[in-house]
């Protein structure tokens, strides 16, 4: 999968979790999921499980301290994804 | 995760914490006790019964355990901590005085307030921070519960803003630390005060307060980051179920 559709799936799974809709527009690799999109850090949890239902791929705990940016989710998936 | 992650200066550095605690809490741990029943005039109904049941999840165990426990205050660690056992055996059997992680901007300021939490058994971390930095505090708290030390969390993650136990607010946390900890037990505490309609810094003074335990065995058949998940919304569930309980028994 090229890392610009996991990008754009990756920004679709945060949105609506996102508190900051208008970050949304100029989202980038180093937009901080906590910081700038306001995302409910208990919520990072159910976004990462989303990442496993729509990319059917398995994450493991420790990976989850790694994600901080969307970057982190975008390198994190297509590491997943091989 | 567990307890590979940590370097040695890390392991070392929470074994100095724990002796110099130790050493100190013939001091500080009846001076925190005596401040809550006699500074504040603080009351807790169920004592017996929770104090009897925390001491036998003890006897002939070497297992750590975990208390998971509803939360209204900054203080509710101590009160909870109180509620299990009294100031003399937890000088007497150190290991089973909880650890906590409490939010760094409220408890570790000051020198002085981070010198206190030091002695504590307290590990700050900044709720919603950079996740390599709540990575590493549940690695320490993990690393100690597998030494069978005690440990405190709350599935919410913070205090209720409700008021209630708010089942959808549960945090991985919990589970992914039951999850990694062979033979650890987990006990779920609920403690609450008759005035205590919200969420506050401080429970009013005079507050009395009624506290009722029960042991949890999670368990779920997924791996990884759902199964913790599970395992913390079990725990979380129990105590949305301990609540209830609280409340009909005051009709």
């Amino acid at each position: 999968m090229e890392r610009k559709e996991i990008f754009e799936k990756v920004v679709k799974i945060l949105t609506p979790h996102v508190k900051n809709q208008a970050a949304l527009a100029t989202v980038t690799d180093s937009t901080h999921i906590l910081d700038d999109l306001k995302v409910n850090s208990a919520r990072l949890v159910d976004v990462v499980l989303a990442f496993e239902d729509e990319f059917d791929i398995e994450i493991p705990d420790e990976d989850v301290d790694s994600v901080n940016t969307v970057g982190d989710c975008v390198r994190l998936v297509a590491e997943k994804l091989g | 995760m567990a307890a590979e992650a940590l370097s040695l200066r890390e392991r070392a550095r929470l074994l100095v914490q724990r002796e110099v605690g130790r050493v100190l809490s013939p001091i500080w741990v009846p001076f925190v006790v005596a401040l809550m029943r006699f500074g504040m005039g603080w009351r807790i109904e169920g004592l017996p019964e929770a104090r009897r049941a925390y001491r036998k999840l003890w006897g002939g165990s070497r297992h750590g355990v975990i208390v998971c426990a509803n939360h209204l205050t900054m203080v509710d660690s101590f009160m909870i901590a109180w509620a299990l056992a009294p100031p003399w055996w937890y000088v007497l059997h150190y290991r089973s005085l909880q650890w906590n992680t409490p939010e760094r901007e409220n408890f570790a300021r000051t020198l002085a307030m981070r010198a206190a939490i030091f002695v504590a058994k307290c590990i700050p971390v900044r709720r919603g921070g950079d996740r390599r930095e709540v990575g590493k505090v549940l690695a320490r708290i993990t690393w100690l519960l597998s030494r069978g030390e005690a440990g405190l969390m709350f599935p919410e993650g913070g205090r209720s803003r409700s008021g209630r136990v708010d089942l959808m607010a549960s945090t991985y946390g919990v589970g992914r630390i039951a999850r990694a900890v062979p033979g650890l037990r987990v006990l779920c505490v609920y403690l609450r005060g008759e005035g205590q309609t919200t969420w506050s810094d401080f429970p009013a003074r005079g507050e009395r307060f009624r506290v009722r335990v029960e042991e949890l065995e999670p368990k779920s058949d997924h791996g990884g980051l759902r199964g913790s998940l599970e395992v913390s919304r079990q725990i979380l569930a129990k105590l949305g179920d301990m609540e209830r309980e609280h409340f009909d028994a005051r009709r």
